[in-house]
């Protein structure tokens, strides 16, 4: 009786610990979440600032000089403004992206002439100021001085300033000014790496597995491989880095910072995942219906072909996107070879230099700007979004390859 | 009985690695017969079975010498292909091991792999004579093209059977057959046998002597890897020539 009562109470006690631990890594978890999602949410807003714009149709918008004209309309909003250093204050407010977004205008208003308000991209210190990150003291707030105020408080009282859909963080590349950074050079860089790596890695990893798994002998030799590829795995990947270093960049001549130099090195960092996966999903495939189609006179090959390879792709798939996956998240590889640059155009060709998701994150994290912070989170947050997404993919193809009877 | 010689096993040895499991075997198995093989665990029973359509070349370690004999040709001869041999002697496994495919597809696969139908029309004439034989066709003639593992176990071994037929082999080895299955999904199948053996020749391995028995034409018995004795069922069962066999009949050892 005494016995079964501690028992009992050892039990209890077990399963509150394994409840508290598992309440404790989900609070870790949430804290992260909480913490990029918190500071990254609000770099998809950017302010601007409304401007009132006369162009009468009968110019000529050839004639234009886009810049001088685009201060000459802004100035106009302040007419008692007379010193150089006060106009300088004023315009400073605007972000260098305002003129192209003012060039773009001009071109799409067909000469027909412009009046009315419109809305240009503000500089990220006002940025900073109007979502709160500076806080203001007196007249100023971090790297808007008391002269500058003035101007924003006068824009603020007419309401001419807002927060609108950032356009630039989805659709540029890399910027000096935060508030026309964007990480869409960067995801089209990851995209090609990690699209390379499925096409080399893919192939290579399940031809092999099944070589060692269903065709090769077993001695000492294979033995000695199988040992290797094990260890592979757990190799550090910025060795990975040093490897595509010396091969594809010093060896081959490849073109450095390149999407394709960074899928091969990727492609032999994921490898071994890969045939890890893929051997135990083609080991775990029943014998006895390999048997069954060899007792009924199908070759070697026609029975892997017809039974243990389509059997087996359910797991070799999910091993496949979780290998994947993880050459998504890797950056130390990538500064090895050279796609830590700063590029400011999307790449074209995977031969283009380029960034990839992991690095930019790295790169923003690194800038003093105040600005690059929350795009930092915001980053973080598209990378979690993809991986999700391939995660998602993995969970999808075993469900449904399997489910087939 | 037709007294047709079929297969002829002359001093044969298998070892695996270092270990021998066969001990100079010599058996003689004659057309349209059922002969069952008997005797305790480990004595090599199924290790003869599969040499007589070299399932064992797929074990790495396994190695023989003796001869096998198939209609009075060397079966294994380097000119023999495993493939054509095993076309012409099918295999029913200890498990039902349907593939996971439709019931048609189950049947189909053997006559697709060998490009024995010419027409989908004859394909599917193919698979419902299979079905027929088997037994089968009346219970799932309605389900044809649902999968296979959803059937009964015993349906799945008749499965099984049929999957074998469809190739038109001549000789069907059975290892088995009925150790996964319930009295009467056996019985089934014991009637079925006794209707094939009109048509194929049957090796059957069965652990039941009252299986023994009932089926089968002629018995060998083994005993740690060898064959201790062989002949007439009857004569086995009531009139065991050797000690080990009769300790064994009535059940002092095994």
């Amino acid at each position: 009786m005494n016995n079964l009562n501690k028992r009992n109470k050892a039990e209890t006690r077990f399963k509150l610990y394994g409840i508290s631990a598992v309440i404790i890594a989900i609070t870790f978890l949430f804290v992260l979440l909480f913490n990029i999602f918190s500071s990254g949410v609000s770099a998809f807003k950017a302010s601007y600032i409304g401007v009132k714009i006369e162009i009468p149709s009968a110019m000529n918008i050839d004639e234009i000089n886009p810049r001088k004209e685009f201060k000459r309309q802004v100035l106009k909003m302040f007419p008692e403004v007379e010193t150089r250093s006060d106009k300088r204050a004023l315009l400073s407010l605007f972000s260098k992206g305002a003129i192209y977004e003012f060039e773009d205008l001009l071109e799409q208003s067909d000469s027909n002439g412009l009046d009315g308000y419109y809305w240009f991209l503000a500089h990220g210190d006002l940025d900073m100021y109007i979502k709160g990150t500076v806080e203001r003291r007196g007249n100023e707030a971090g790297r808007i001085n008391s002269k500058r105020m003035t101007f924003v408080d006068a824009l603020r009282e007419q309401n001419l300033i807002q927060l609108q859909a950032n356009k630039y963080l989805l659709s540029s590349a890399d910027s000096r000014e935060p508030e026309m950074a964007g990480i869409r050079g960067a995801i089209v860089g990851s995209l090609y790496a990690i699209l390379i790596a499925f096409i080399v890695s893919f192939p290579l990893g399940v031809l092999s597995a099944l070589y060692m798994e269903k065709l090769a002998s077993r001695n000492k030799f294979s033995d000695i491989i199988e040992t290797n590829i094990n260890n592979l795995a757990a190799v550090p990947s910025i060795v990975f880095g040093l490897l595509g270093l010396a091969i594809f960049l010093n060896f081959f001549s490849l073109p450095r910072s390149a999407p394709l130099v960074g899928g091969l090195t990727l492609a032999v960092m994921t490898l071994p995942t890969i045939v890890i996966a893929s051997r135990s999903a083609i080991k775990s495939v029943p014998p006895s219906i390999e048997e069954a189609s060899i007792g009924l006179g199908a070759s070697k090959i026609q029975t892997l072909m017809n039974f243990t390879l389509p059997l087996a792709m359910p797991g070799i798939m999910t091993g496949t996107i979780i290998g994947i996956a993880r050459a998504l998240g890797e950056t130390a590889p990538l500064l090895m070879i050279g796609m830590v640059a700063f590029v400011v155009d999307v790449p074209g060709t995977p031969l283009d230099p380029s960034t990839a998701l992991p690095v930019q994150i790295f790169l923003w994290a690194d800038s003093p700007e105040r600005a690059f912070v929350e795009r930092t989170s915001a980053a973080i947050m598209v990378l979690l979004l993809f991986l999700v997404l391939l995660n998602l993919a993995a969970i999808y193809i075993r469900n449904k390859l399997e489910r087939k009877w | 009985m037709s007294e047709k010689l079929k297969i002829s096993i002359k001093n044969l040895n298998v070892f695996y690695a270092e270990k021998q499991a066969l001990f100079d075997v010599n058996l003689n198995i004659m057309e349209r017969e059922v002969t069952s093989l008997i005797g305790p665990s480990g004595c090599g029973k199924s290790t003869l079975l599969k040499c007589l359509n070299r399932m064992n070349d797929l074990i790495d370690i396994c190695t023989m010498d003796g001869q096998v004999m198939i209609d009075g040709a060397n079966i294994n001869t380097p000119d023999q292909d495993p493939v054509l041999l095993r076309s012409k002697v099918g295999m029913v496994f200890q498990k039902p091991n349907p593939f996971p495919k439709s019931i048609y597809d189950n049947v189909a696969y053997g006559p697709r792999l060998h490009g024995m139908a010419q027409s989908k029309d004859e394909l599917d004439s193919m698979v419902i004579k299979s079905l027929t034989r088997a037994g089968l066709y009346d219970e799932v003639k309605n389900r044809l093209f649902e999968a296979g593992t959803g059937l009964s176990g015993g349906q799945q071994q008749r499965l099984c059977i049929a999957r074998a037929l469809a190739v038109n082999p001549e000789i069907i080895l059975m290892d088995e057959p009925c150790s996964a299955l319930d009295p009467i999904a056996t019985a089934k199948i014991e009637e079925l046998i006794e209707e094939l053996k009109r048509k194929y020749t049957i090796v059957i391995v069965t652990h039941s002597m009252q299986q023994a028995a009932r089926v089968s034409d002629r018995t060998a018995y083994m005993h740690m890897g060898e064959l201790i004795e062989s002949g007439f069922t009857k004569n086995i069962f009531s009139n065991p020539q050797h000690q080990k066999t009769q300790d064994y009949i009535t059940g002092r050892i095994g």
